[in-house]
């Protein structure tokens, strides 16, 4: 027995080295992860519907520096959108976060991955709660299960306009289910799950309780965004949502644009990702990565503000050019900044006062800057839209909601209204309404436009690997693999 | 000695351990002797081939193709007539012009597997008129943007700026009350009331030329008018009080030359229903070959007349 120590280290190291085959050559696909006996209260459903939210909000990158899947939630989402439309781009060109403004994501990309699997995580999350939702007091359950169905129609809204049809899951899958996990759904099927789970939303929900929440106006906001970009829009589903947000009296437009960003939870804001400052478990990592010139984020600076949306906001940003971005050092001399920084988002005790030496507070990297879904200038100009209906319109409703975001921005009532707006009018306001907000390549997709303004913004830039697949991303090679041939990738 | 052998067997034990462990879990031995082939697997996926296609903005004979195809990595278009291509994303012209043409991809996959596909496409010269947009149409900036730059023998002074103008705002909708319009009296009245006084609204415009044989390019001039009634005013001049619009096939710099030339369009406006009732009036007219063209007002009248609203847009 003198030998156990020699026994021991052996027999251990056996264990650490040999593959545990099973485990390592077939990981559980994210959204079949079996939940057991966990909901057995009311307060066990309420905590798990929190933890949706929590799939939502994303691991900080400041406090789990891992470039592994770390399920980031939306807090990578301005690679996928912002930097893929003519808004922003990276500053560096190295890494894969520097893909995605070039138009080279590959299937292997590992910022499209994870928001691909935090979607997944959203979706597996609110299938969770709906299998166990029965647990909780008869007189919430109703209400449990729309903001669980509200947030898995969040998720796959997202999915579906980055990745095209993808597999729809609204059950909790077992791993072994291949066939369900992996079978891409048209697109068109995706968007009819969507928009039923949103209605129960709009039915269920009330708009008592926090933003960072799902409510009714939330519901009917992301409802009025689905009618307009599903593959037939419904124009007057979609005026009706804005109409009852609007026509609930509980939202308003923020007089001071700045205070929509850093006063939280203001009127204008209908729905919202919360974050704490200085919490590692809480806070968000995307504050730090917009800064540049004096850098506190992990890469060179991100969402870095094109020269050509510079210009729009000269034109028709008005009172929101100061608040929405800014230049630093001999950047400052430029009529057009060649480097802009996005400050919609500056990290708590910020002051960039001094642009030759701003401040960022005592923890930029651990910031609290809540991310809004849904504010109330955007449902105003989806109800001008969906007036529209796809052409231009002399309508006044349409115009007055227009005028009402205009005239925010310190426009005249009067001398500035248009007599009739135009798609091209309307892409303008939201482009710089909603910079940096993630909306962009979103709102031209919506509009039909995206191919004509990314092919001209792609060929001014030197972007040689634009085409049109690139509106579409691959979906994540990982997802491939697993799924033994079952799921197709996009057109490449 | 002993000692040391002891240390000895403790290495020797330790190293046969180790060996040992290695040795059962390196599994390189149990694929030795596999054939190349054995585990693999067949591809079950299939290439599905699929393109879409964008007219050239310049030339809307050459159609630009985005290939939409997956799994695959050989592609074999066939645009008929024997032209065909292995490119990617190829561009072809239709030198023979409009038509529908029967496009074919074929898209294979490195196993020589391949689906194709057939689409039939429609090349078609596409035409979009210029907006035209007129400058103070509505006259809300009094008379700027409708004065000639000169006027031999006459005045520049376009109309009689009126806070008397349509009840309906440029856009179309209901203002609830008068907007700003353009007036003319008897004594800025054209015709028999012609005087150095007389008054010429007047705007160039440029639109899309008509091509002789290929394009006739149509446009609408409208604009609301009203005439007051003899209850409102006494008066009728000779051949009844009326607007005169007036399409132009040039640019003129001197009013004298304008009114001199031979107008393109010409419409008689002359509904008498009374200074607050306003005629809608929807002038078609032909471009001429150059898209210089202008707009012009004038009025014959003994009582007060009145036009708003003015817009040029291409006919459908």
């Amino acid at each position: 027995m003198k030998h156990i120590k020699f026994l021991i280290l052996a027999i251990t190291g056996a264990l650490f080295v040999s593959c545990d085959s099973d485990e390592f050559l077939n990981p559980l696909p994210d959204s079949a992860i079996v939940a057991e006996t966990f909901y057995q209260s009311d307060a066990d459903v309420l905590a798990g519907i929190i933890g949706i939210y929590d799939a939502i909000q994303g691991v900080n990158e400041n406090t789990q520096g891992s470039s592994i899947r770390f399920n980031r939630g939306i807090q990578l989402e301005y690679l996928l959108t912002e930097h893929r439309s003519d808004n922003t781009r990276s500053k560096t060109l190295e890494g894969s976060r520097a893909d995605f403004h070039r138009y080279i994501v590959e299937p292997e990309n590992i910022q499209s991955e994870d928001y691909y699997q935090s979607m997944y995580e959203i979706i597996f999350r609110a299938n969770s709660i709906l299998s166990y939702s029965d647990n909780a007091d008869e007189s919430n359950v109703a209400a449990y299960r729309a903001e669980a169905k509200f947030l898995r129609a969040y998720a796959y809204f997202n999915l579906v306009r980055l990745y095209g049809p993808v597999p729809l899951v609204t059950s909790v899958v077992v791993a072994d289910d291949k066939e369900s996990l992996f079978t891409r759904n048209p697109l068109e099927e995706v968007y009819t799950q969507i928009v039923t789970d949103l209605q129960e939303g709009v039915s269920n929900l009330s708009n008592d309780g926090s933003k960072s929440r799902a409510s009714r106006a939330a519901a009917q906001g992301l409802l009025a965004k689905v009618y307009l970009t599903q593959p037939t829009p419904n124009y007057d589903g979609a005026r009706a949502m804005c109409e009852a947000i609007v026509g609930s009296g509980e939202f308003s437009l923020e007089p001071d644009f700045s205070n929509v960003f850093y006063n939280e939870s203001n009127n204008e804001v209908i729905f919202s990702i919360e974050y704490i400052a200085g919490n590692p478990d809480e806070s968000q990592g995307f504050s730090s990565e917009f800064t540049s010139y004096k850098r506190q984020g992990r890469q060179d600076g991100l969402n870095i503000v094109n020269p050509n949306l510079v210009v729009d906001f000269n034109m028709h940003g008005g009172n929101r050019t100061a608040a929405s971005f800014a230049a630093f050092g001999t950047d400052v001399q430029l009529p057009i900044p060649e480097n802009a920084e996005v400050i919609k988002f500056l990290p708590e005790g910020s002051d960039i006062s001094d642009t030759n030496n701003p401040s960022y507070g005592s923890s930029p990297g651990t910031a609290g800057n809540d991310w809004i879904v849904l504010r109330y200038s955007d449902i105003l100009l989806l109800h001008a839209e969906a007036l529209m209906a796809g052409g231009d319109t002399t309508n006044n409703a349409a115009i007055d909601s227009y005028m009402a975001v205009r005239v925010r921005a310190g426009f005249d009532p009067v001398a500035d209204r248009p007599s009739v707006l135009t798609k091209n009018v309307l892409l303008l306001e939201r482009r710089v309404e909603l910079a940096f907000e993630n909306h962009r390549f979103f709102d031209l997709i919506r509009l039909g436009v995206a191919n004509d303004v990314l092919d001209s913004h792609a060929s001014a830039k030197g972007y040689t690997s634009y085409n049109v697949r690139r509106l579409l991303l691959p979906i994540p090679a990982r997802e491939i693999n697993l799924s033994d041939g079952l799921l197709t990738q996009n057109p490449q | 000695m002993k000692k040391q052998l002891s240390i000895f067997n403790k290495t020797v034990r330790l190293v046969l351990c180790l060996s040992v462990m290695v040795f059962a879990v390196s599994c390189e031995e149990a694929f030795e002797y596999e054939l190349p082939e054995a585990g693999s697997i067949a591809d079950l996926t299939p290439p599905v081939a699929a393109f879409a296609y964008i007219p050239d903005a310049v030339n809307y004979r050459t159609i630009n193709f985005n290939n939409l195809s997956t799994e695959s990595t050989n592609y074999a278009w066939d645009f008929g007539d024997a032209n065909t291509s292995t490119e990617k994303d190829p561009s072809f012209t239709f030198v023979a012009g409009e038509g529908t043409y029967p496009v074919t991809l074929k898209a294979l996959d490195a196993n020589n597997a391949s689906t194709a596909v057939t689409i039939d496409v429609v090349v078609q010269d596409v035409f979009v008129p210029l907006p035209v947009e007129i400058l103070n149409g509505d006259f809300d900036g009094g008379s700027s943007d409708w004065k000639f730059s000169s006027f031999t023998g006459g005045n520049t002074n376009p109309f009689n700026s009126s806070s008397d103008g349509s009840f309906t705002n440029y856009d179309g909708s209901d203002n609830g009350a008068k907007t700003k319009g353009a007036k003319w009296t008897k004594s800025t009245s054209a015709g028999v009331y012609l005087s150095a006084n007389t008054r010429y609204a007047y705007q160039a415009i440029l639109v899309s030329p008509s091509i002789p044989n290929e394009r006739t390019v149509r446009y609408i001039l409208e604009y609301e008018y009203a005439i007051k009634t003899p209850a409102e005013q006494g008066g009728v001049a000779a051949g009844g009080n009326r607007i005169i619009s007036e399409v132009l096939g040039a640019h003129f710099a001197d009013g004298a030359d304008a009114v001199a030339s031979d107008p393109i369009a010409q419409f008689i406006a002359s509904e008498v229903l009374g200074k607050t009732t306003h005629t809608n009036v929807q002038q078609e007219f032909i471009a001429n070959g150059t898209g210089e063209m202008a707009i012009m007002f004038y009025a014959v009248t003994d009582v007060d007349v009145y036009i708003d609203n003015v817009k040029v847009y291409a006919a459908d």
